[in-house]
Parts: structure tokens; sequence; C-alpha cells
């Protein structure tokens, strides 16, 4: 069977560095000037153990959360994009990221396709991969299902940068196989990933690797 | 219509038809709405129905009645737009894909809607059961419409404000009356108008600035609200 291309947008280049990022909650100092840098077709490893600052990195990677101090720099075809544009462009995969369970499967990813103002073609092909049915309440998914939706969801407007926490939890050997297999296409294809693991992940393009808490 | 401008609509529409089709399938809105108007309803109509008042009493106290409920009917519903995000984590993925004043926009036309809806029904159940005459129900239909945009509007923004807080229900009590209180003054005194046939004044054209700053305000406010 001809496999479905998922998630790639064919010819942009794109950069990730990042410097001292320092990030407080209250009086806990969870980020202590943190560095690192992504080229393209690269992957980034973070792993620490659980609170040592995996998700909240990952959290101002995605502009979702304003770093205290420290500067993020991502650049697509040589421009620098801020913080709106950022938050836009990435794919993030996240255990606290939630579809809405009164509406199907088709309906999230149709209502978020018009949002990332694309067409849900590509979330279905990465379903299709994945083995999720479209007509299916979300409200009703299984955890290893909601899953594979995240990983539709974030690969639903082609980004070049992946954000990806805990991204093969709650899979069976399946969906993580087909999980893995779609993160190395995103890879060869000029792609980059930040991935947060509390464990080392046995993976072929790991190109960097930063430890937190230590 | 400039192709940017067609997605931001598209954006808009979409939030618009998601928050629809979430309600119909869940009701929460509408039914709590549903039923705080109609108990409201019934009490007003018991006590200040066509014995309980006097007709000069009546033009003066049941417009104030009528805005009190259509006001309170709103904010036992509408807040939920955001809070219902944040509590069902799904305000993340519409951080991470939506244009922040699109999904304002999408929201208001969503409790715009609701808000007409309840009007239409309970503006006409309260003119019957309260025996409330109106002698220009040109402006009552002005002052409803622009009236519920702006309660519409207004809750969309403080609704935003309050969705990451802890105290939810208090602050959009605390945050509500400064937004909300130049809103009721202007709808309670048009309608006391329309029911006494007094002309509109300036008072409609100050509704109508109103609901502009309001949207204006909402439109710059809501992206730094929405975002860290």
């Amino acid at each position: 069977m001809r496999r479905r291309n998922c998630g790639y947008s064919p010819g942009v280049t794109a950069t990730l560095r990042f410097d001292d990022v320092r990030r407080r909650f209250g009086r806990l100092a969870v980020l202590n000037g943190v560095s690192g840098r992504v080229e393209p077709g690269g992957m980034l490893l973070v792993t620490g153990r659980n609170g040592s600052g995996k998700s909240t990195l990952l959290r101002c990677l995605s502009g979702l959360l304003a770093p205290d101090a420290g500067t993020i720099a991502y650049r697509e075809n040589g421009a620098d994009l801020d913080v709106a544009e950022r938050r836009r462009r990435v794919g993030v995969v996240a255990p606290d990221l939630a579809f809405y369970e009164e509406l199907t499967v088709q309906e999230n990813l149709e209502f978020f396709a018009r949002l990332r103002r694309t067409g849900p073609e590509r979330g279905h092909a990465v379903l299709e991969r994945l083995g999720l049915p479209l007509d299916r309440l979300a409200g009703a998914l299984s955890s290893g299902m909601r899953q594979r939706l995240r990983w539709a969801w974030a690969l639903l407007h082609s980004p070049r940068l992946l954000l990806l926490d805990e991204p093969f939890q709650n899979f069976d050997r399946a969906g993580e196989d087909g999980a893995r297999a779609l993160l190395a296409e995103h890879l060869q294809n000029g792609g980059l990933a930040v991935v947060a693991s509390p464990l080392p992940l046995d993976f072929d393009h790991v190109s960097g690797h930063l430890e937190l808490g230590v | 219509m400039s192709r940017d401008t067609s997605s931001w609509a598209s954006e808009a529409a979409a939030v618009f038809v998601k928050e629809w089709r979430c309600e119909f399938r869940t009701r929460y809105a509408l039914n709590t709405l549903a039923l705080f108007a109609f108990t409201t309803l019934v009490v007003v109509s018991f006590s200040l129905g066509p014995m309980g008042v006097a007709r000069a009493q009546g033009t003066a106290v049941l417009p104030v009645l009528l805005w009190i409920i259509l006001l309170f009917s709103v904010a036992a519903g509408l807040p939920r737009a955001f809070v219902q995000e944040e509590e069902t984590h799904t305000a993340t993925a519409l951080r991470l894909a939506a244009t922040p004043s699109a999904l304002f926009c999408g929201k208001l036309l969503y409790g715009l809607t609701l808000v007409l809806a309840l009007e239409v029904f309970v503006t006409p159940a309260y003119l019957i059961m309260t025996s409330l005459e109106v002698t220009s129900p040109w402006l009552l239909a002005g002052v409803l419409a622009a009236g519920g945009y702006g309660l519409a509007a207004g809750s969309t923004l403080v609704a935003a404000i309050i969705a990451q807080a802890r105290s939810k229900g208090a602050l959009f009590s605390v945050l509500s009356f400064p937004v909300l209180l130049p809103l009721l003054v202007l709808t309670v005194e048009l309608t006391r108008g329309a029911a006494a046939g007094d002309a509109a004044g300036v008072s409609l054209p100050v509704l109508l600035l109103y609901d502009a700053s309001v949207t204006v305000a909402g439109l710059m406010l809501f992206p730094v609200v929405w975002n860290p």
C-alpha cells in the first residue's frame, strides 16, 4: 500500500534557537538559563526527571508561556517570526492538549483546519495511517486514541517545527510505530523537532540532547 | 474582500458554528438561560401582572425588570463561553490555532444570537404577562437589538478576562458592574421611552456608541487577555 505523505511544507527551511531561557512560578525557578538550537532535519531531545521543566520549556518555545528572561528565535525562510506567528506555525503534541468532546474526530479536525486556514486532508491522512475512525466522538476516545488525534492535529497545517511532549505515551505498539514513522518522515523532509521525555528515547534522528534539572 | 479578510471571516464563522454545534449537543447555555428567564418571568408576572401595578407605575417599573431578567439570564449562561474552554483544556488548542480577534468575534456572534433568541422569546411573553403597553414598538425593537448586542459584547469581553481566574463567578460580577451599568441605564431609559411614546433623543446614539466602544475595546484587549 502506498503511504500518504503527511505533514510537510516542502521548500520551507526553519531554524530554532533559544538562549538563557528562564522561567519561575512564584518562588520556584523551573528553568534556569536553558539554551539550545535545532537545525533543519534535527531533533533536540529534552530529558529530565518529573518537574525538571521539560513541559515548561516546550510551552515557552511554542509561545504559550512567556519566559521571564532569555531569547527564543524561530526563523522560517530566513525571516524571524514573532511570538504570535510562532504560536500559530508550530505543531504541538502535549498531554494537556484536549479537543471538543461533543464533536466527532472529523468535526474537530475540520474546525481546527478552518482556524489553521488549511484543509483537513492532512489530518485525515495521519489518522488513516494511525488507525483512528473519523466518526467517533472525541469524548468517547481511549487515551491512546486521543494521542493519535493529537498527532493528527499537530500535523494538520504542515508545521516545520514539531514540539512533542511525551509524544508516544498511551500508544500501543502499532500507534508508537506509526508516530515514530511520521516523526522520521518529518525530519527527513527537513523539519525540526524538540521532543521532551522523562526517559531517553531510542530514536535514530536525535541531533542534540538537553538534560534538565541536573 | 481580500484573501486575508475572507480567511479571517472564515475563522470567525468556524468558531460561531462550533459554538452552536457544541451548544445543541450539550444545551448547557440554552437550558440555563431558558430556565432562569422562565422562572423570573413567572415571578414578575405574578407579582406585577395586570392587577399588581398601576399603568403609570408599570411604565416606570416594568422596563427595569425586563432588563434585569435579560441581564441575569445572560449572566447565567454567557460566561461559559471562555470558562468552559479553560476547564476542558481546549483553550490550549485554540490558542495555538486561532487568530485572537477572529476567536473573539466568533464567540461574540454566538453570544449575540443567544441573547437575541432570548429577547425574541422573553420580551413578547413579558409584555403579555405584565400587560405593558408599548407605544413605539420600533424603538423597543431597536433598543432590544442594540442593548442585546451590548450585553453580548460586554459579557464576552468580561468572560474572556475571567476565564483564567480562580473565583470566576465573583470576578464576573465585579467586572461586569462597570462594563454593563451604563448599558443598562441607557436601555432602561429607552425602553421606558418606547412604552410611554417618548422620542429616543440622544440615548439611542449613545447606546450605539457604547456598543462600538465595547467592540473596539474587546478587539484591542482580547489578544492581550487571551495570550500570555
